[in-house]
């Protein structure tokens, strides 16, 4: 054998090697899907309450599918980057990952053209409404107490929970235009979430919180914090002596935050079909309601298009309220 | 009483003294990776929690993050490239001692000072719990503002030589603070349409940058082989010298050790500030001024005990009313949740023996810290032993995985390439770069003060007096900032 | 590289102009006086006065003769030596170019290669350096990709199989140990 040959023979080898390496996970893909890990892409940081709900659902998602379920976290922007990241992936199924409430602000405040239009819808699984908080001293009693003194002296009241222009911060702005305040009546004091948020009114910095009752609940129980009503339809299981503020003021305002599962635009009906499935079997387990429910987390439920409705409806009732503080570009 | 034997039958319990030991190794590599964050390695402890009883659980994440704050000082010591932000404020100092051939004593003092504040803050804890969170409820926008302000003071300590330099280095930080959304109009600020620099610069990549990178980048260019500047040493005999500098130095490690869990229970401060802080109260009240920045133990006692002190400090307002003191206790929290614990006051009430596993737990990581802490640091004598053009090229890669997996993205690498580069030039030119880090740490927290309290007093400036906690911390902020001048009016005066 | 200081100065002054400049693009926040522009512009006010400081302080070192900051530039005398200027850029080419080759030939068989390219190049022998670079890309791994879960850029050529099996079976044994 000459060394020329040898060499060939060599070259083809690794050549079949490297072509080998690469064909043989494509046609493990053309078997049932997964066949590989899949990733969870959650837009905000670790040891957030998305975070904290994603990391659950992953377990939980790693029983149903047989596959490595990986949470990874891309933050920053507001959560433009990590929606972003769901959005341009690969539609394969290989990424998944949580959104949020926040799909339906950050394109109205111009940060980004990313709308709910931009993913395959697979399922809804939490709902948090808004809670009106105030100090426990507080000489206001109820939802009545707060928009009177919003009206009687504008500006002189202020309020906190999260960042301008959040979710919060929108749940608040909606209930004075509803209860016939201006939008501007308490002026927002920004905070970096619902817990500075809430140490400031403990403190005696704000008067009001509008945060998730759940993130108030250790406040609640210490006897500092009093919710006067919750912005929902239902009052909720946790804390039913809590009025909704319908029954509360007789406003029709209703404010959730809300995450869903869901993937780039343009996935394969097959591949929406199993995760949806699966998804089904996480929300009915025992596990997830009891995960769910130590931690404080509402449960909802709506899959595929009632997700896709949910998310415009959602859309269009926080581009309302942006667009009467200002905050819509 | 009888909650806390039941508690010691909990965490003495081989099971949980075994994950204990685990999870204090899993700490002790990971905190002296920079890169790594302890938040990031609690995160993925949380799966592994799940399936744990109570107490193991709880006692998993503290030996963690106990172990990871101290790792964080073993590479600032020898390369001056701290592993956590926490070792940030006196790696400089730290390494100082190596050069001179003292990293025994360095590592020592830091060892022992991190056990003796996670020890401090660990009985705080136990103690006080409900009052140091009470203390946390005290503080409002006007408080922290106040705060932040004192922690910018350090940067005229940490800088040793130009004051000019140092200003220009601090003001760089809290310029590369403002990029991103701001906080209070949502707006994106120096961000130039990228989505990835709206999320802001985080600071491991920069930090990971400004040290890291720029001593490989000065190492390479070096044109003599081996660093003259570090000599070789053993690192066998670190308690040596140790004990007469912590008598020496004993108030200070009170001292460190209170400032650190009364800063670690503010939610935002934190351990890092905690070490920034108390580094300069050090130098402050220090008789040796003029020691520091030169390999000086006494303010690695004060810091090296705070940040550990730290800690454990977060831990009170979580316990105590379910508010999260920083973002590991954010996810312990969720952990006491899902383990059937509601943090409130009614949590010493309803799982008495658990609240107490976990100051027992706290003693014990920290009890853990001291032999295998001194099993880290002789392992890590390679990085002295070895020569340094063999060490440098793994210490690249490492900040390339590092920076990559903080946003799990390019754009965390070429943050630290960009700030190793600026950080290379600010120091060829006799620019300080800790001040940039401190500014970077301190940036947030102090606009975001700033601009929630002018809308709360409706943009009247006598709000930052109005409340007795402001009014004092304002005063003695003054004082710090004024003190150079009134020094110099009563020298002039008494000669 | 050594600048003297008034260069230094000069970039600040001109960067926190712009800076400033730049600031009046920002919105106000409604009914307050301060807004997002607040502390740029008072970080920029700094910089500024600093740089003037600089500038003095430059050229008073530039009118004596003999002082280091005499001259407007200088090199540190690597900048002479080419074998420390291909240091400088084989170091900031690693940085630049280590996830982007990942993502094409996945991260072990780029770290590895990368690794022992800057190893040889300061001057480390093959044979360690060939078996460093393998140890610490196993090493870093086993630890980022396998326990701390980052995801690196994936290798198409699975070379790692047999260690993420060795560490799959390893789990096993303490997660289910039944």
């Amino acid at each position: 054998m000459t060394p020329l040959t040898r060499l060939l023979r060599a070259a083809v080898l690794v050549c079949a090697l490297v072509v080998g390496a690469q064909i043989l996970p494509m046609t493990g893909a053309r078997a049932e899907y997964p066949d590989r890990p899949i990733t969870l892409v959650v837009p905000w940081a670790a040891g957030g309450g998305t975070d904290a709900t994603a990391r659950i659902i992953a377990a939980l998602l790693e029983r149903e599918l047989g596959k490595p379920v990986n949470v990874v976290n891309r933050t920053g922007g507001s959560g433009v980057v990590g929606h972003t990241a769901i959005a341009l992936a690969k539609p394969d199924g290989y990424t998944i990952g949580v959104i949020t409430v926040e799909i339906g602000m950050m394109h109205w405040a111009g940060l980004t053209a990313l709308d709910w239009r931009a993913f395959t819808p697979i399922a809804l699984y939490n709902t948090d409404p808004a809670g009106l908080h105030v100090r426990a001293d507080s000489s206001w009693r109820s939802v009545q107490d707060v928009l009177r003194a919003a009206r009687a002296r504008p500006g002189a009241h202020k309020a906190s929970g999260t960042g301008q222009g959040g979710v919060w911060h929108l749940a608040l702005a909606g209930m004075l235009r509803a209860g016939g305040a201006k939008v501007t009546a308490v002026p927002w004091v920004p905070s970096k979430g619902a817990a500075p948020g809430l140490q400031e009114l403990v403190a005696g910095g704000v008067d009001i919180v509008t945060s998730s009752v759940a993130e108030a609940d250790g406040l609640i129980r210490a006897g500092r914090v009093k919710p006067l009503a919750v912005m929902s339809a239902d009052r909720l299981p946790s804390h039913p002596d809590v009025p909704t503020l319908l029954e509360a003021a007789g406003l029709p305002w209703e404010a959730y935050s809300w995450r869903g599962l869901a993937g780039p635009k343009g996935m394969s009906p097959r591949v929406q079909a199993k995760l949806v499935r699966a998804m089904e079997r996480v929300y009915a387990s025992p596990d997830f309601v009891r995960l769910m429910k130590k931690r404080g987390f509402g449960v909802a439920w709506a899959a595929g298009d009632d997700f896709a409705d949910w998310m415009a409806r959602s859309d269009r009732s926080l581009g309302k309220v942006m667009k009467a503080l200002g905050l819509a570009r | 009483m009888e909650a806390f034997l039941a508690a010691l039958a909990l965490v003495f319990d081989p099971f949980v003294l075994g994950v204990m030991l685990l999870a204090a190794v899993f700490g002790l590599v990971v905190g002296a990776i920079p890169g790594v964050t302890a938040t990031l390695a609690t995160a993925l402890l949380i799966p592994v929690t799940f399936f744990m009883e109570p107490t193991p659980a709880i006692a998993v994440i503290i030996t963690t993050v106990t172990t990871a704050i101290f790792a964080g000082d073993i590479p600032g010591a020898l390369l001056r490239i701290p592993g956590t932000p926490a070792s940030a404020a006196y790696s400089d100092e730290a390494f100082a001692l190596t050069r001179k051939g003292q990293a025994e004593l360095a590592l020592g003092v830091l060892l022992t000072s991190s056990v003796i504040g996670g020890l401090v803050g660990a009985v705080l804890l136990a103690l006080f719990a409900s009052s140091l969170a009470e203390v946390a409820f005290k503080f409002s926008s006007y408080e922290y503002f106040w705060l932040a302000c004192l922690g910018l003071s350090t940067a005229v300590v940490i800088s040793s030589g130009s004051a000019v330099k140092g200003l220009v280095s601090l003001l760089i930080g809290l310029f590369i603070a403002t990029i991103g959304i701001d906080l209070m109009a949502g707006h994106p600020r120096f961000t130039f349409g990228s989505a990835e620099l709206s999320g802001g610069v985080s600071f491991i990549p920069a930090m990971i940058g400004m040290f890291a990178v720029s001593e490989v980048l000065r190492f390479v260019t070096t044109t003599a082989r081996g660093r003259a500047d570090a000599p070789q040493q053993p690192l066998r005999r670190i308690f040596a010298g140790v004990a007469p500098v912590l008598w020496r130095y004993r108030l200070n490690l009170g001292r460190g050790g209170l400032l650190g869990a009364f800063t670690g229970i503010l939610p935002g401060a934190g351990s890092d500030i905690a070490a920034w802080i108390s580094y300069g109260v050090s130098k402050e009240f220090s008789a040796e001024q003029r020691k520091y920045g030169s390999g000086h133990p006494e303010g690695l006692v004060d810091a090296g005990a705070s940040n550990n002190a730290g800690v454990a400090g977060a831990w009170a307002p979580a316990l105590v009313f379910g508010v999260p003191g920083d973002s590991i206790t954010a996810i312990v929290i969720g952990v006491f949740y899902m383990k059937g614990m509601n943090p409130g006051p009614t949590v010493f009430q309803q799982t008495p023996e658990l609240i107490n596993a976990v100051f027992i737990s706290f003693f014990v990581a920290n009890l853990m810290l001291l032999p295998l802490g001194y099993v880290a640091i002789r392992l890590s004598r390679r990085l002295l032993s070895a020569p340094p053009h063999t060490v440098m090229p793994i210490v690249l890669v490492f900040c390339v995985v590092g920076a990559f997996a903080i946003n799990n993205s390019m754009f965390g690498v070429i943050v630290m390439l960009v700030m190793g580069l600026i950080a290379y030039v600010m120091e060829e030119n006799g620019f300080p770069v800790a001040p940039t880090i401190l500014g970077v740490v301190l940036g947030d927290l102090l606009e975001e003060s700033f601009l929630a309290s002018m809308i709360k007093s409706d943009g009247d400036f006598s709000g930052f007096f109005s409340r007795p906690i402001a009014a004092a911390l304002g005063a003695l902020t003054l004082l710090v900032w004024l003190s150079p001048l009134l020094r110099l009016w009563f020298r002039r005066r008494s000669t | 590289m050594r600048l003297n200081d008034a260069v230094i100065g000069a970039f600040l002054l001109l960067f926190a102009l712009a800076e400033i400049g730049y600031t009046a693009t920002f919105p106000k926040l409604h009914g307050q006086p301060f807004g997002p522009d607040l502390f740029p512009i008072l970080i920029g006010i700094g910089l500024g006065c600093c740089g003037v400081v600089l500038v003095v302080r430059g050229l008073q070192a530039r009118a004596r003769p003999f002082s280091i900051g005499a001259s407007w530039i200088t090199l540190g005398d690597w900048a002479a030596n080419p074998r420390a200027v291909g240091n400088f850029i084989i170091v900031l080419a690693t940085l630049a170019a280590h996830i982007p080759i990942s993502e094409i030939i996945g991260f072990p068989l780029a770290n590895i290669s990368l690794l022992f390219v800057v190893l040889l190049r300061l001057e480390t022998a093959w044979r360690p350096a060939a078996g460093l670079a393998i140890a610490v890309t196993v090493f870093i791994h086993v630890l980022f990709v396998k326990l701390l879960l980052v995801p690196l850029p994936s290798d198409p050529f699975h070379i790692f199989a047999p260690i993420d099996d060795l560490y799959a079976f390893l789990r096993g044994l303490i997660v289910n140990p039944s």
